[in-house]
């Protein structure tokens, strides 16, 4: 237990001390072998340096040192170290610290420390593959190119490996991405194959020995720059998450001298061979409603691929991009929230690529994402696979907002493709408040029917109307006295059926009961008639004139009725009236009766009106 | 939710709900019919207008758009009071040209005030599609406001109809599709409300409604110069009003209300400024006013005066103001006062007025007269049945009606001297065929609805709504029921002569409905900046070529280079591009236009010349001869040399540019100086190596049909910069004065002839003279002999 306290403390101490005083290079390490792949097949430049690492000295030695020179570390966008192990079967990433060395302070290069698991012990040796990736060392040369002219590039380099340790014995090779090599620095032994070089193999070449080498060749791959990225990730609990990306794209390859001629560029083949004329961009495979505009609109020109791993698009801007070309597009699409979106009760965790794929082999000098978070998250964390600048959050309103939806933003320059890896992002966001969107629109909806409510309920006006609201009372009084008119009616309709019934059947009982009902019927819609008509009578005369017509009428209707009543219980059903001097009697009754429905009609329909 | 504010009187219908149920509530009935009708019109012409962006994209459509975009935009993003001060410096160089106050702002304001509104709730919609939208969303309101015109005017009934014709009739889809983003979209709403308004105050005689009126009037001002048409009819309809005897304090009122503040507002917007009382255009209102003050003065003295003097004095009166007003107008228009009328309204009266005194006028084709078929075209069975409308307007003549008949008449006339004002004859053309069909429908409806069965409230919108206009409280259908209602025969028809003509006309009226679909997505639903061509297996290829140029140039070019196009495309560089114009469809400047047309048809190097004064940098042509595009810059030619030989008669001729025969030809018979114009260069650089097809000749031109007549030719002042895929657009560098002639020679090549220059021997050291040629003479010494 107390050896391994003891050990801690000297392990902190080392870390203390190694942090705080510059490394050194071990003059007992040396590179027994190394073999280095320098890849200038597209715009890219890719070395792969393989070294095999011998201790020579007595000293076990914990870390290696490695280095990229002053040439290469301003391009630089992306370096790993790895271990090889053929015999534990493959390769295992190590972990690289920025480091100084003593003696090299002043010095351009860049040196990193690789700690080792094991320390090297004498005579023991360990393999690590440097990789470093650099965009814009290549260089068009020459500068400018007329549209028939070939892009012919060029590239300088070391035909040493640039190392802080001996190297014993050491190989380069050089692929290509053409045949034909305008020239190239021949430091024997060298040789040319198909469209690679391979320069060595150079036996002790001393620490940090540097003799340049330059190639120039032919290079027609798109020579493509992402100038700016914008990338907008805005994630929504309700399922989605919304991807948008903005890029401004230039054509960085030698640039196009005189004219552009349309007529060479699609009637011969050899023209404008480093044109880029579409390139393809890989998004999620569960990628939907992928859009690809502009400011002026669609771009109408692309195509799009779903496959099982991947949405292939193939964009193919406004123009074909010729040297010094730039443009410009937008380009969105939605993936499911479910599969980037984990969550522990509130707590959630998004894991999103910070970039992602825009073309092969590309360049991005600089790119900024920002990540819309739902409104309401707090207790923002990122988490980021390697050194990526977080700019202070800013807020962003869209639909149904109130007070902002977070937004983290990150920035980064000089990415390649190595940079797709995934940033997480957790965050804290109370459930309860997805509700909120819903009961505002509740709320707003409920706030209108009420105003409407209000507005249609309530009387605004500045002055009262005396006149119209009289006009609406009487409106008011007329329509009871029609409706109360239509009911007296139907009651003497039925009077007129049971009249009819007794004719026929001549059954009195009957009629006498039934005639009740009707008769009080009657009664009481005349009594109620009577009663609008004196309420009337103040307010509208006229109609109240009318309404007295109304009542009248049906006076005289009634006695009509009673007549027919009359004769119809008295002569009729005893018997004591013959046919003819019945129908003598009964018809004037009945014409006159129709005659009064008549004019009682007319006055309800004037009533009406 | 437009509609709730209006609606019917409330009182009714609150009245009736108290009672009775929805079902027995006719006035409910009424409403909902109503709301539902003019939703439905809302939406079918709304959705009528989205062909464009359902086979194409959201995109803003053809030129004037563009510009009203751009401002709109510019508006957004700097402010109200910097977009009235704006001074755009990309247009029309070097001139420039002073935006906000050259410019209708109504339009502008609209879509940037929803732009603000819908921001200010945090809903992020793009300017570009409130400019897209606003046309179709305003046709929803043209359509309200027709309804309520026509039931001012006649019923309620016939303002439904009206309200779905205007929803969906050609002649204002035209101008309204999503897209279109022009001031018209809005403008025709404004009028319809204004007329609207007018009406309902000449029958209320409220100072109210005359107040909104000129509010209205003050919108229409701000959103299309077509105001004018309003200023001269509403005065006409006062003074037809006047000379009919029909005048009354609510004329008096509401004229005078409306006059009073249409004028002082209408004064507010920068571009009319003082022309209300300063040009022609504007004095008939005036006059009228002053009449109808003479005309009130004259009722007041009346009413002191006896019968007999006042006769007598009137006369004099009205002799005696009537020759003071035209006086004045006439000695004002003397002496400066008053601008007379502008060209464009002298070619209202001559169509061919424009031909003969201002070519830029007339080489728009929407400025030509009507065609016939176009009258069809536009307005299918409308255009039948107006009369009829106008026939019953005129039988059952008054106040409001006048109104109409004379809005009917004067836009007819205009509608056939320009194409253009075919819009402004729609909304009348709707209005009374709505009357015509509501009265006959009506007609034929009524006598079917009263034998059907007597519980038939639920008929066709049509019907009901012409019987309940008629017969506003018949609610009580109930009473029907009775005996002795029983039913007379009608006279007059049967019922299958009545079903037959109803059938017709719903046949009729079918058949509109799908013209107007057809006429729609096949006339004016192209954005004419994408072209679509249909394959033989009917896949559509897209032609981008024009954005594809556009953005070429946005993208490639420096930020102030300066881009010589025919002014058609100047908005659209401008819009799309961004990039300076020296002349674009404002067509403000004719001599400005008049140079570049003179550059575009003079040769290489007297263009060049023209050029580089103007210090233009690229220059872009349409050019169709590879696809068969016939709207391109050769076609046009000849409005250019028109245009600039009005402005430079001796530099430039159109007859050089036609054959003897008087052909205008691009082949091998055409005028050498056509063959060598600028334009004709740039249209056909390099085209003459073009094969189509194995078959064809090199060089064949497909708009024309002809093989070009100057193949192979090199340009010397212009290098060519860029050609669209189709070669639909064709953008030119012009060289700077050290590029053309004299290739450059690297230093290390450069050899300096010494030969003939004397080189002075003198040094510092030897300062004695030499002659020159001088025989050297050695002295003392033999030569010696080499062997």
């Amino acid at each position: 237990m107390t050896g391994l306290r003891v050990a801690l403390v000297a392990l902190v101490f080392l870390c203390g001390s190694s942090l705080a005083a510059p490394d050194v290079i071990s003059p007992s390490l040396r590179v027994k072998q190394a073999d280095r792949l320098v890849d200038l097949a597209s715009q890219l430049v890719k070395i792969n340096t393989q070294m095999v690492f011998e201790n020579t000295g007595a000293e076990a030695a914990r870390y290696v040192i490695l280095v990229v020179d002053e040439a290469h570390t301003a391009s630089m966008a992306y370096i790993n170290a790895i271990l090889v192990e053929p015999n534990k079967g493959g390769v295992k990433p190590m972990k690289l610290v920025e480091t100084t060395v003593k003696g090299q302070e002043r010095s351009g290069h860049r040196f990193y420390r690789v700690d080792l698991k094991t320390p090297l012990s004498t005579g023991k040796t360990v393999t690590i593959t440097l990789e470093t990736i650099h965009s814009h060392l290549l260089e068009p040369f020459p500068k400018e190119i007329s549209q028939k002219e070939k892009q012919l590039i060029k590239y300088t380099g070391s035909h040493y490996i640039f190392s802080p340790y001996l190297v014993v014995k050491q190989k380069t090779t050089v692929n290509l991405s053409a045949r034909n090599v305008e020239s190239y620095t021949k430091l024997k032994p060298v040789s040319q194959a198909d469209q690679s070089l391979n320069y060595g193999p150079y036996e002790n070449i001393p620490a940090f020995s540097h003799d340049a080498m330059v190639i120039h060749c032919e290079n027609n791959t798109p020579f493509l720059t992402v100038r700016n990225l914008q990338r907008a990730i805005e994630v929504s609990h309700w399922g989605n998450i919304a991807i948008e990306e903005t890029v401004d794209l230039e054509h960085t390859g030698a640039i196009l001298k005189g004219s552009f001629s349309r007529f060479e560029f699609q009637r011969e083949s050899g023209s404008g061979l480093s044109s880029v004329k579409s390139f393809k961009t890989i998004l999620p495979a569960s990628a939907t409603d992928a859009y690809y505009r502009d400011d002026i609109g669609n771009i109408s020109t692309s195509n799009m691929r779903v496959m099982s791993d991947a949405v292939e698009l193939n964009l193919r801007p406004r123009f074909p991009l010729f040297g010094g070309w730039k443009t410009h597009y937008v380009i969105g699409y939605n993936v499911p929230s479910y599969e980037y979106l984990y969550n522990s009760g509130d707590n959630y965790i998004l894991k999103i690529r910070f970039i992602d794929h825009i073309f092969d082999d590309m360049i991005v000098d600089d790119a900024v994402t920002r990540i819309i978070l739902p409104e309401g998250c707090t207790n923002i964390k990122l988490k980021a696979p390697y050194a990526i600048n977080r700019l202070p959050d800013t807020l962003h309103f869209t639909y149904l907002d109130t007070k902002g939806r977070p937004v983290v933003v990150l920035h980064k320059t000089n990415l390649i493709e190595h940079h797709i890896q995934d940033v997480e992002i957790s965050y804290t966001f109370p459930r309860l408040l997805m509700l909120q969107e819903p009961l505002l629109l509740i709320i707003a909806l409920f706030l209108l029917f009420v105003l409407v409510i209000i507005y249609v309920r309530l009387d605004f006006s500045i002055n009262k109307d005396e006149a119209s609201e009289n006009r609406l009372r009487i409106a008011g009084l007329v329509d009871k006295v029609l409706s109360h008119q239509l009911k007296r009616m139907t009651a003497y309709d039925a009077y007129d059926d049971q009249l009819n019934k007794l004719r026929q059947i001549k059954d009195l009982n009957s009629f006498n009961s039934s005639l009740k009902s009707v008769t009080s019927d009657l009664k009481a819609e005349t009594q109620a008639i009577a009663d609008h008509q004196t309420k009337l009578k103040s307010d509208g005369p006229e109609l109240a004139e009318k309404v007295s017509e109304l009542q009248k009428l049906d006076k005289a209707l009634k006695e009509v009725l009673a007549q027919q009543q009359a004769l119809y219980v008295e002569k009729l059903v005893p018997g004591k009236i013959n046919r003819t001097a019945f129908l003598e009697v009964d018809g004037p009754l009945v014409k006159k009766k129709s005659d009064i429905r008549e004019k009682i009609s007319v006055v309800v329909k004037s009533l009406q009106h | 939710m437009g509609m709730g504010a209006f609606g019917d009187p409330r009182p009714k219908r609150s009245l009736n709900a108290e009672k009775q149920g929805l079902f027995s509530n006719a006035s409910g009935w009424k409403s909902l019919i109503t709301f539902t009708v003019l939703a439905l019109a809302w939406i079918s012409g709304f959705a009528s207008r989205l062909f464009a962006v359902i086979r194409f994209e959201s995109i803003i459509h053809e030129f004037d758009p563009w510009f009203n975009y751009r401002s709109t935009a510019y508006m957004v993003q700097h402010g109200f009071y910097n977009f009235l001060n704006w001074f755009d410096e990309r247009a029309w160089y070097p001139l420039g040209r002073i935006v906000g106050g050259t410019v209708y702002p109504g339009l502008m304001i609209t879509s940037g005030s929803i732009h603000y509104i819908l921001h200010s709730l945090n809903i992020p919609v793009n300017i570009r599609d409130i400019c897209v939208f606003l046309a179709p969303v305003f046709s929803g309101l043209t359509s309200i406001s027709t309804y309520f015109l026509t039931k001012e005017i006649w019923s309620p009934g016939a303002g439904l109809f009206a309200a779905c014709f205007i929803a969906i009739v050609p002649g204002y889809i035209s101008r309204s599709v999503a897209g279109s983003y022009d001031n018209e979209g809005i403008a025709i709403f404004a009028l319809q409300i204004t007329y609207f308004l007018w009406v309902r105050s000449v029958k209320t005689g409220s100072i109210f409604w005359a107040s909104l009126t000129a509010l209205s009037y003050f919108y229409m001002v701000s959103a299309w110069g077509g105001y004018v048409f309003i200023i001269n009819l509403i005065p006409l309809h006062v003074f037809a009003l006047l000379l009919m005897g029909r005048y009354s304090s609510r004329l008096f009122t509401s004229y005078t209300t409306f006059y009073i503040l249409g004028l002082i507002m209408s004064m507010q917007i920068p571009f009319v400024g003082f022309q209300p009382i300063r040009t022609s255009e504007h004095m008939a209102a005036s006059g009228v006013f002053a009449l109808m003050m003479a005309i009130s003065f004259l009722k007041y003295v009346q009413t002191i005066l006896t019968k007999a003097e006042m006769r007598y004095f009137y006369m004099i009166a009205v002799l005696g103001a009537g020759g003071v007003v035209f006086l004045a107008v006439v000695l004002l228009t003397y002496a400066g006062v008053i601008a007379p009328w502008s060209g464009r309204f002298y070619s209202l009266w001559d169509t061919g007025y424009a031909k003969i005194h201002i070519p830029i006028i007339a080489s728009v084709s929407e400025h030509q007269p009507t065609t016939w078929f176009s009258f069809f075209f536009d307005l299918h069975i409308l255009v039948t049945t107006f009369p009829v409308g106008l026939w019953y307007c005129i039988k059952n003549i008054n106040d409001e009606r006048v109104f109409i008949v004379l809005y009917a008449v004067s836009a007819v006339y205009f509608a056939g001297v320009m194409v253009r004002l075919m819009l402004t004859l729609t909304p009348v053309v709707c209005v009374l065929s709505g009357i015509a069909f509501s009265h006959l429908l009506g007609l034929y409806l009524k006598e079917e609805e009263t034998m059907s069965t007597p519980d038939s409230d639920s008929e066709t919108d049509d019907g009901s709504n012409e019987k309940s206009s008629r017969n506003l409280y018949d609610k009580a259908g109930k009473l029907r029921r009775m005996r002795h209602e029983q039913i007379k025969e009608s006279d007059g028809l049967g019922s299958n002569v009545r079903g037959l003509i109803v059938m017709a006309m719903l046949m009729m009226l079918m058949m509109f409905a799908v013209h107007c679909t057809w006429v729609t997505g096949n006339a004016y639903s192209s954005p004419s900046i994408v072209l679509a061509s249909y394959g033989q297996d009917g896949t559509r290829q897209i032609l981008d070529d024009f954005r594809e140029a556009y953005y070429w140039l946005s993208q490639n070019t420096h930020n102030d280079a300066r881009v010589m196009s025919w002014w058609d495309y100047g908005y659209q560089i401008a819009g799309m591009a961004n990039r300076t114009t020296l002349v674009d469809n404002n067509t403000w400047n004719n001599s400005h236009i008049a140079l570049v047309g003179k550059a575009m048809s003079s040769n290489e190097s007297e263009a060049y010349k023209i050029m580089t004064s103007l210090d233009v940098d690229y220059v872009l042509v349409i050019f169709g001869g590879v696809i068969g595009y016939s709207g391109d810059d050769i076609n046009k030619f000849l409005w250019m040399v028109r245009i600039a030989e009005g402005e430079h008669p001796k530099d430039i001729r159109e007859s050089d540019y036609f054959t003897e025969r008087g052909e205008f030809r691009v082949d091998s018979e055409g005028t050498p100086t056509l063959l060598n114009c600028l334009m004709y260069k740039l249209s056909y650089y390099r085209f003459g190596e073009l094969r189509m097809d194995y078959r064809s000749t090199p060089g064949f031109d497909r708009t024309r049909n002809v093989v070009i007549g100057n193949k192979n030719f090199d340009l010397t002042y212009l290098e060519e910069a860029y050609t669209t895929e189709h070669w639909l657009v064709r953008i030119y560098r012009v060289k700077k004065p050290d590029e053309f002639n004299r290739p450059r020679i690297p230093l290390s090549d450069r050899k300096i002839k010494r030969s003939k220059i004397f080189i002075s021997k003198k040094t510092n050291k030897r300062k004695k003279g030499s002659i020159k040629n001088k025989p050297t003479v050695v002295k003392g010494k033999k030569p010696t002999k080499t062997a």
